[in-house]
């Protein structure tokens, strides 16, 4: 391989080469730099076919995703990730930029954190004894006026008997700080209460299972919602399409 | 966690052993996590694998102090040199690479390695391969061309050596 032009045809098949044409000129005349090209396309090739590329196992992205809620923990408790994330905000637009983008490629789980704890939280309370309703009803023209001045939307409510979800009643909660609707229903033996609350620009997670819990969360117009119970992840998914399928909620702001 | 992958074949091609990737992957996620600062905007994914190789040269410096390890001298030799078979290491690798192009990739050192692993798997442009591995452009453009001419010198003979079997 002697011929001066050689180094060309690696830019040329790394797409780095800007004068494509005299490169592909070259290799019409000159039978070194032909197979040059031809030796570095097979190898490529044999690359791609023989050497792996190995891909991040479900039991890794476990352990990081562990690992990160576990630093996000700490972060919070100190206070250090607020901090840094306002005198970002308020230093200049690069750094909200920076953390924007952080937070949609890399980090996105932990930021929504807080309000998978919350719904997550407020879960829980609700199962135990006497803390689940507050309004006691399975007709929606008694649960849905009751939101009325308690909280700050108004969400679909109905009873979906027929399809297995049973409406027990209302209760007000606090979700991200905010007054949430709730709307709780029965299916089979498991409770599944609807949160509800006035959305913002904050990116909702889709879809987390902790602790044996399913949260399934969505936005619909300007009000955000999370379906939580521990009954199978399909039944719930069915319940929050049959309350999209209704029409779109008001928020009262 | 998109570029998880990314990272995780870089880390596991720079050690060449499944539980060392785990390591340094997880290490240098949390250490992204930690790096709010460092980034500057732009594309994520060559700013991540840069944090993935530290990791890598981190560990394998502090394997050094432990337990010394020489520097394979191979820019004076010819592109043959760097491929050399009696590496211990590579008997790990040999269960679960045994097609003959990925084992010549493992054999490589690593700096040749690294680019060739950005630039073939990873499809990055010379720019990127540059800023993740610290070195100029020209750089990553010899030693990508040297690695090739290695592997390529291996992929032809093991070619040739199939045909000469042949009746």
């Amino acid at each position: 391989m002697n011929c001066p032009e050689s180094r060309r045809i690696q830019t040329y098949l790394d797409g780095e080469t800007v004068d494509i044409d005299a490169t592909e000129q070259h290799l019409a005349s000159c039978r070194d730099c032909a197979e040059l090209r031809d030796q570095l396309l097979g190898l490529r090739a044999g690359i791609h076919a023989e050497a792996d590329y190995y891909r991040a196992d479900a039991v890794l992205r476990g352990r990081i995703s562990a690992a990160l809620d576990r630093e996000d923990h700490k972060r919070l408790s100190f206070g250090m990730f607020s901090r840094q994330f306002w005198a970002g905000t308020a230093g200049g637009a690069l750094a909200t930029v920076c953390a924007g983008l952080l937070a949609a490629f890399l980090f996105l789980p932990p930021l929504s954190d807080q309000l998978t704890d919350d719904v997550l939280t407020a879960h829980l309370r609700s199962l135990m004894p006497g803390h689940l309703v507050d309004v006691a009803s399975g007709n929606h023209h008694t649960v849905k006026p009751w939101f009325a001045g308690r909280t700050d939307v108004s969400p679909p409510v109905a009873e979906f008997t027929r399809e297995g979800y049973t409406l027990i009643g209302g209760r007000t909660d606090i979700v991200d700080g905010r007054r949430a609707a709730v709307t709780i229903y029965r299916h089979g033996a498991h409770i599944i209460n609807v949160f509800a609350w006035p959305a913002d620009d904050k990116r909702l997670p889709s879809v987390v299972s902790r602790n044996g819990y399913h949260l399934v969360f969505w936005k619909s117009g300007n009000v955000a919602f999370c379906a939580a119970s521990d009954t199978a992840l399909d039944e719930l998914l069915a319940l929050t399409r049959l309350l999209n399928a209704m029409a779109t909620p008001d928020s009262r702001e | 966690m998109p570029h998880l992958d990314a990272a995780y074949n870089l880390a596991r091609w720079l050690t060449r052993s499944p539980t060392e990737a785990d390591d340094i992957v997880q290490d240098a996620m949390l250490r992204a996590f930690g790096a709010f600062d460092s980034f500057r905007g732009g594309d994520v994914k060559p700013w991540l694998l840069t944090i993935v190789r530290n990791c890598h040269r981190t560990a394998l410096s502090q394997r050094r102090r432990r337990n010394f390890v020489p520097l394979p001298e191979t820019e004076e030799n010819g592109p043959e040199a760097l491929i050399s078979a009696d590496d211990p290491e590579l008997l790990a690798i040999g269960a679960d690479n045994a097609r003959k192009l990925g084992h010549a990739i493992a054999q490589l050192p690593h700096e040749y390695r690294e680019v060739l692993v950005l630039r073939e798997m990873e499809d990055m442009p010379y720019r990127d391969i540059a800023s993740v591995t610290a070195v100029p452009i020209g750089t990553v453009m010899s030693r990508l061309a040297r690695a090739r001419a290695a592997l390529k010198e291996r992929w032809l003979n093991d070619v040739e050596g199939v045909c000469s079997e042949l009746p």
